[in-house]
């Protein structure tokens, strides 16, 4: 029967597709619906394209400000905006066709549409219309329809002054000033880009620092850095309001206690995402919500409703793309009964792509001390790394934090340059409950930037040699 | 009058007072239950020797005691109630008293104890060539005890060792015990890892009073036996192992390895393989610190990805562990192993245990959905004979229907009349085992035993009858020379056994050295089923209840159904041994006697 399957995934961003790809590999009929292309959030408007945009800010922020220290003479040094903007969009345009092969590929059907859930078995589909095109039945539901920027009624979002993300990956021309509302890692990524390219940026952030969920040091790095690009922050500050007047915004924020005008070309509103789940049938199925998320079992990731699921952004934090890819796969090998231990929340990377980039995963210091443990913290700066002074990039350092009992890794955090790609080995450390003497012991290359994970670990039990 | 711990067998040197059936003050009668005891063979109730009142209850229930400790003081005079009295008006006097009191007798004991462990320590002394080290000793746990196993060392080299202290812990074949230390010093050598087994008397380690740690290189040849009464023990060659490596400063199985053991017969090794499983660092990190053993790691209900035990296993274990410990838990897969012949064919068998642990964590379960009740004693032994059982022998089962009615016959008519004249209710127990008995004079295999590849075969029938107690116990005392008894005599030692065995009044003789069993599952209505073999026997007889059943039998040359009282019965042998023509030849000998039946018997 053309119109039965095993497994439904409505949404095809990283967690749908690998959802879907994984249970068509452990044999299940399965479909993946989306109204646009696959890929979601992450290849369309989200990781990809900004890692493209960022890429471009990194070079010219290399040629701009550090050829000199290279001893190499560029002039006439220029960049065309436009150009920066398109390259984007082709990358998220050929990523997104490869997964609608790699989809394909692995015998999965693509419905293009969008869907909505008429009861618990059954998925209606319609066209950009509104018409229905066609119905499906479904012995289990995957939701995974992500999230969106959220949006305060203060912030008006008009897409062109007052915009979201989305827009800012693909504005018309460079903004001479930018207000950026919210300092997670989707504000501080934007605002390196646009500061870079010489656009007067401003960051407005609630808590009394940006990147707040990050250990206190990184952060305060971060915020360093930032100040001497010539950024703005303004933190323990909300937003009391937002109005376009012509060709600018002005905002009315509350600093400290203190009210403050600002004024700028573009405001970006990056204050955080919300779930999408309106207007697919959840309401009317009686799936049990939670602040705009659904709220699932997080180990089979059902909802209330007895062979409906649903995975990533959709059911709330942390909101990144590799957890719901994850929770996608893990879901499927649930309902296929495979046994596989849950997965662990604590041990999730989360990357800032700015420069200096920020990663870390598990505890920071502050959190593992509330959290009771007794502490030994071990720390590293770039500065003292050889590979750091020969390329350039001694801004930073590596943290850990360890557990002072067993020796467990409770948290890494690293804010420098390739901090995004070294945080993969204390990933693994800490899957495979790996302790500070597994990372010392560790034979790590020389000479290279990793070298500081072992050295920071080594610090801590009073062994590092380079500091 | 002192009321001691009695000695309830030859080999059994302590009890565990399990409960106080009367507490301090309380009147008691001449062979009134005092209280419980458990030890490795039986429990029993201790009745009072005389009328009088408890005036003192110098442990409490759970504490184990030496054979002989005065465990309770029993006024018998007058003078009892005055005690009495003195106790109620000035209590806070008194309590100092018994404390006292309780110190004295537990110093007496720990002296005791230490007489025990350690063997003249002043000679030992002597015989290092040194006034500071004190040799620590295997222990005799009991007069048939001629080795133990070193099941845990609780302190590693260079640890302050306190007077009193646990320093190792062992297992024998009759208990599991603590170690103490015999005085205050620096535990400066450990001469036996984790899981050797040694002759009694071995010294095991040496403990410096002044504090020196001996060097890991020196060499030891230990051949003269330090206490002389003794048996001569083995010669071991050390090589630079004193120490566990520092890693694993309590798994100090990595020794083993490096043991050169220089032992005439060749004992088994009983280290087994604990590489098979992937332990992470922290996990070995959190054991260390913990004191877990790769026994108990091994026993974790892993979690993690291929059932990797992760730091959440081993930390709820550790919860669990501290909340009920079972005493006898630690040995009890180490008991297991120890008794399996050819341990290293078997290792796949051995994974086994680890699903029946009593501590073994299973997580998937929330506190709220299940209740986790430590096992008593009696449960884990049970447990462990069973596995033991079924890791030793080859079952297979074989039954048969026995047409009883000239038994059904002769019951229904002299029942009640022997019950008069003889005081004695019959029923078809006596019956199966005269005919059981029988057959095992015919098989003589069938009463025998399998020691490595050598069968034993007993010239005598000590016959086990397996006795439910309630709530949920099981126990196999046997009839001894059971074939010299006729069916009322059989009716008589089958009635007393399982008295005995009902109101805990077995002694270890009782059950030991039993040849063949029968379990009678009929009296729960069972028809047949298929018993697991009592060890170190060879088969056991299941009996079902008698039902009548409608029978084809031939009539002058013609086949018509006649009622027939039937009983099913099940042979269960151990295959190793017993081959299925000897097991049916054996059934059909029952079936013939008990369907022969005459009165002449009686």
């Amino acid at each position: 029967m053309a119109n039965q399957y095993e497994i439904v995934v409505l949404g095809g961003g990283p967690g749908g597709y690998v959802a879907a790809i994984r249970a068509a590999q452990l044999g299940f009929k399965t479909a993946v619906i989306d109204k646009d292309k696959l890929g979601g959030i992450c290849l369309n408007w989200g990781c990809i394209p900004t890692k493209s945009l960022l890429k471009n800010a990194e070079i010219y922020d290399l040629m701009k400000n550090h050829s000199s220290d290279f001893g190499i003479k560029i002039q006439g040094l220029d960049f065309d905006f436009e150009r920066i903007i398109k390259r984007s969009r082709e990358i998220s345009d050929r990523i997104t066709k490869n997964v609608e092969i790699l989809v394909k590929k692995n015998k999965v059907d693509r419905i293009k549409g969008f869907g909505k859930l008429s009861s618990k078995n059954q998925i209606d589909i319609f066209n950009e219309e509104g018409q229905k095109t066609n119905s499906i039945t479904a012995d289990n539901i995957l939701i995974a329809t992500g999230a969106r920027p959220k949006v305060l009624p203060s912030i008006p979002v008009d897409k062109k002054r007052i915009i979201t993300s989305t827009e800012a990956m693909i504005l018309p021309e460079l903004p001479k000033e930018m207000i950026i509302i919210g300092a997670g890692a989707i504000g501080v990524e934007f605002a390196y880009f646009y500061s870079v390219l010489g656009t007067r940026v401003t960051i407005i952030e609630m808590m009394d620092t940006i990147l707040p969920i990050e250990d206190r040091e990184v952060s305060e790095t971060l915020a360093k850095s930032f100040k001497k690009r010539g950024i703005d922050i303004f933190t323990k500050s909300s937003v009391e309001k937002a109005i376009v007047k012509g060709n600018k915004v002005s905002v009315t924020i509350t600093s400290e206690g203190q009210k403050k005008e600002l004024s700028a070309d573009i405001v970006l509103n990056a204050i955080g995402v919300t779930g999408n789940v309106e207007g697919f049938g959840l309401e009317e199925l009686g799936v049990e919500l939670f602040k705009n998320h659904i709220k699932v079992n997080k180990s089979t990731y059902e909802t209330n409703i007895k062979g409906i699921y649903a995975i990533g952004d959709v059911i709330g934090p942390p909101w990144l793309a590799h957890v719901a890819s994850h929770e996608g796969i893990h879901c499927v090998e649930k309902i296929k009964g495979l046994r596989i231990p849950d997965i662990d929340y604590n041990n999730i990377p989360g990357c800032t792509f700015c420069q200096p980039q920020v990663a870390s995963i598990g505890l920071t210091e502050a959190k593992a001390k509330e959290a009771g443990y007794e502490i030994k913290v071990g720390k590293f700066p770039f500065m003292a790394s050889g590979k750091a002074f020969a390329i350039g990039e001694r801004e930073g350092f590596v943290k850990f934090i360890f557990d002072a009992k067993y020796g467990e890794i409770l948290g890494v955090h690293i804010i420098g340059s390739e901090a995004t790609e070294m945080i993969a080995e204390a990933g693994l450390a800490k899957s495979l409950e790996a302790t500070g003497e597994s990372i010392i012991k560790t034979i790590h290359a020389h000479p290279t930037l990793a070298e500081s994970i072992m050295e920071a670990a080594a610090q801590a039990y009073g062994e590092a040699i380079h500091i | 009058m002192d009321i001691i711990m009695p000695k309830m067998g030859e080999s059994v040197n302590e009890g565990t007072i399990i409960k106080w059936h009367k507490n301090k003050g309380d009147a008691v009668k001449r062979d009134e239950v005092i209280f419980e005891i458990s030890t490795d063979k039986v429990d029993t109730e201790i009745p009072s020797p005389a009328d009088g009142v408890l005036s003192e209850v110098k442990f409490n229930e759970g504490d184990t005691v030496a054979v002989g400790t005065v465990v309770a003081i029993l006024n018998t005079s007058g003078e009892a109630s005055t005690k009495n009295k003195e106790t109620i008006s000035e209590p806070a006097h008194h309590e100092e008293e018994i404390k006292t009191e309780y110190h004295e007798v537990k110093k007496q004991v720990d002296e005791t104890v230490h007489a025990e462990v350690v063997s003249m320590p002043a000679a030992a002394e002597i015989k290092s060539g040194s006034n500071d080290l004190i040799e620590l000793t295997m222990p005799k746990m009991g007069e048939s005890v001629m080795e133990g196993t070193i099941i845990k060392w609780h302190k590693k080299v260079g640890d302050t060792v306190k007077k009193d202290e646990t320093v190792f812990e062992i297992s024998t074949d009759k208990v599991d015990t603590e170690v103490p230390s015999p005085a205050n010093g620096v535990l400066a050598q450990i001469l036996i890892g984790e899981q050797e087994t040694v002759e009694v008397g071995t010294v095991v380690a040496k403990l410096s009073v002044s504090g020196t740690v001996i060097s890991k290189d020196e060499i030891i040849t230990k051949t003269e036996d330090l206490s002389g009464s003794q048996k001569k023990e083995p010669v071991f060659v050390k090589e630079g192992i004193a120490q566990p490596a520092a890693m694993h400063d309590n798994f100090a199985r990595t020794s083993i390895t490096e043991y050169e053991e220089v032992k005439a017969e060749g004992s088994e090794k009983s280290g087994s393989n604990n590489g098979s499983r992937f332990l992470s660092p922290l996990v070995m990190n959190i054991a260390r610190k913990e004191n877990i053993s790769f026994e108990e790691l091994e026993k974790i209900n892993g979690t993690g990805l291929d059932g990797r035990v992760t730091k959440k296993d081993i930390l709820s274990y550790i919860e669990t562990r501290s909340k009920t410990k079972p005493p006898q838990n630690q040995s009890s897969v180490e008991e297991i192993k120890k008794e399996t012949p050819h341990e290293q064919s078997y290792e796949a068998v051995k994974a086994v245990p680890a699903s029946y642990t009593a501590s073994g964590v299973q997580p998937v379960y929330s506190s709220h959905e299940v209740e986790r009740i430590p096992m008593d004693n009696v449960r884990q032994k049970i447990m462990q004979h069973m596995i033991n059982s079924r890791d030793t022998s080859v079952h297979v089962s074989a039954m048969i229907e026995a047409d009883v009615t000239r038994i059904y016959r002769f019951l229904k008519a002299n029942r009640d009349e022997i019950q008069r004249k003889q005081g004695i209710k019959l029923t078809y127990m006596p019956f199966v085992a005269h005919a059981c008995i029988k057959a095992l004079k015919e098989f003589p295999l069938v009463n025998a035993t399998v020691d490595g590849y050598t069968i034993v075969k007993k010239k005598f029938i000590n016959l086990g009858i397996a006795v439910a107690v309630e709530p949920n116990g099981l126990i196999v005392p046997n009839i001894k020379n059971a074939d010299e008894k006729n069916i009322i005599g059989l009716a008589r030692a089958i009635n007393d056994i399982a008295e005995r065995a009902r109101t805990k009044r077995l002694t270890p003789d009782d059950i030991t050295n039993g040849t063949f069993s029968i379990t009678n599952y009929g009296i729960f209505g069972t028809i047949f089923g298929t018993p697991i073999i009592n060890q170190p026997e060879v088969a056991i007889l299941g009996v079902g209840t008698v039902v009548k059943k409608p029978v084809v039998v031939e009539v002058e040359g013609v086949d018509t159904i006649a009622i027939k009282p039937t009983m099913a019965l099940t042979l269960t042998h151990d295959h190793r041994l017993v081959d299925g023509m000897l097991g049916g030849r054996f059934l059909k000998s029952i079936k013939d006697t008990l369907e022969s039946f005459s009165e002449n018997e009686i």
